[in-house]
């Protein structure tokens, strides 16, 4: 099977660029599986060109490969030989009934977390000074509106909590509101859940809109006390 | 095959196998957090007036968490059930589900109630409030309480919307025993009236949510939960089984077929033109 070494390497040193070097590529990303599938096929297809295009070089890549499917002379090689020829028609089998088959899984959730605000909700400053008087009484609204979710350490944990899917968003993560500019926080509870779009699934959301029950104030002030609870700043324009 | 081999063979199998029993164990213990609800497929007689029939173990059993209502006024903070138990059957025409749950004492005002989107269009969970970017639909409440003692068919479509149906196509059965109601809700698959009911089409995901009242009174003899004061769910995942559906094995039977028949056909021909 010698005819066949080169083109072997020749694909797992492809495979290994694509899955390893080219990501790191400043600029580049990690490529879809689907797509290093696509590199691979082109390239059995150029090697296949290539082996093929003299009467030889055809005979000294097929050989090889004929001689084992069709057993002649491969001694050791007999029992790769008819493993491959029952596992194949098995691979076939499984990956047919793998797409044909009814699934038994829920749909899958593709929730944005953090869609885009409406543009009347982007670049807004806060207009509450950062005092520790108006930190303390935004800690005091957040009790009494915000924790029995949130939780009265700002964790997503509050006694209400369990029972809401999405569950409520922990602010002690970075990956919440620390992530986040005041004036989307402040879109965020003024509109509630029902005000997001369609990509955050605003059927599913358990956030109240506070515009309702909460003056604008009251809300900036609360934005002030959990980022202070939360041990988090906001994110700046830089 | 040698007998290295056969022992290759044997010890892989017992690797497989004891992997196999460990997952099937994990996969057990996570059985409390569910995320859907299957009414699987019987050929018997849905058992839509006895909350208590054996056939319910027949069942799987999906466990979701409830919270007090704090979504939207009036509030409540704290509610008696925290957790509840679903399980359901359908039997091609009819669906039932059974609700379990946990409840200290049994009172006239005790109340439980499913709810489900209707039609294509997506609606919030409470009562389909109205959403600022997405045109959302009504909602379908079946609703139970122990003193009327039968299933109510209603609507909403937003706060302080929801009516009762003037077709009324729900039926519900509640038992009380040792702490714990069994409330069994049953109706057709499918209804006369699709704008207002849900149509649950077999094997087809539709969205479900829950909400429970323990109907005790403090103690000046006020509801403490009523209304919108109540322990409440989110959406979750319900399906009505198909008859099983075998066409994924008669797939994969054919593809297999068509792969051994190029293979023969592949090294006949390979072979034919090696003695020419």
């Amino acid at each position: 099977m010698g005819s066949l070494t080169k083109p072997v390497i020749l694909l797992v040193v492809i495979y290994l660029l694509l899955k390893f070097v080219v990501p790191n590529i400043p600029g580049s990303a990690p490529l879809p599986s689907s797509l290093i599938f696509l590199y691979l096929m082109l390239t059995i297809a150029g090697i296949v060109i290539f082996a093929t295009m003299s009467g030889e070089s055809k005979d000294a890549f097929w050989g090889p490969i004929q001689r084992f499917l069709t057993g002649e002379n491969i001694g050791a090689l007999q029992t790769a030989r008819f493993a491959l020829l029952i596992l194949f028609p098995l691979l076939v089998g499984w990956e047919t009934y793998g797409s044909t088959a009814v699934s038994d899984a829920p749909p899958a959730e593709n929730r944005t977390i953090h869609p885009a605000p409406p543009g009347e909700y982007t670049g807004l400053s806060n207009p509450v000074a950062k005092t520790p008087d108006n930190i303390m009484q935004g800690k005091g609204f957040y009790a009494a509106f915000c924790s029995p979710c949130h939780g009265g350490s700002f964790d997503g944990k509050g006694p209400a909590a369990r029972g809401f899917n999405p569950p409520p968003a922990n602010f002690s993560d970075p990956t919440t509101i620390a992530m986040l500019q005041e004036s989307y926080l402040f879109w965020r509870i003024k509109k509630g859940g029902v005000g997001l779009p369609i990509e955050g699934m605003p059927w599913k959301s358990a956030m109240p809109r506070w515009e309702v029950e909460l003056p604008d104030e009251w809300i900036w002030k609360i934005i002030l006390g959990e980022y202070d609870g939360a041990h988090q700043s906001p994110r700046t324009w830089e | 095959m040698t007998r290295v081999m056969q022992r290759h063979i044997k010890e892989s199998a017992i690797a497989v196998a004891a992997v196999a029993l460990l997952v099937t164990g994990a996969a057990q213990g996570f059985a409390q957090e569910s995320v859907a609800v299957r009414a699987v497929m019987t050929t018997n007689a849905l058992p839509v007036d006895d909350p208590n029939a054996a056939a319910w173990n027949t069942a799987p059993q999906a466990q979701f968490p409830l919270s007090p209502q704090v979504h939207w006024q009036n509030r409540i903070q704290e509610v008696t059930v925290k957790d509840l138990k679903v399980r359901a059957l359908n039997d091609g025409k009819q669906v039932a589900v059974l609700l379990e749950y946990a409840d200290p004492t049994e009172d006239p005002a005790d109340a439980a109630a499913l709810e489900f989107m209707v039609g294509d269009k997506k609606a919030h969970f409470a009562h389909g409030q109205p959403m600022a970017q997405v045109e959302g639909g009504p909602v379908n409440i079946w609703f139970w309480r122990n003193k009327d003692g039968k299933g109510v068919d209603m609507s909403a479509m937003g706060f302080g919307t929801l009516k009762t149906q003037t077709h009324q196509d729900v039926t519900a059965k509640g038992a009380y025993s040792n702490g714990t109601w069994k409330v069994v809700f049953s109706r057709n698959l499918t209804t006369d009236h699709p704008a207002e009911d849900m149509q649950l089409k077999p094997g087809e995901f539709i969205n479900i949510a829950f909400a429970v009242w323990d109907g005790r009174k403090d103690a000046a003899g006020d509801l403490v939960e009523k209304g919108s004061q109540k322990a409440v769910s989110s959406w979750w995942y319900f399906r009505a089984e198909a008859p099983p559906d075998y066409s994924g094995y008669l797939y994969a039977a054919l593809a297999m077929g068509l792969a051994l028949a190029f293979q023969f056909v592949l090294i006949r021909k390979l072979k034919k033109g090696q003695s020419a």
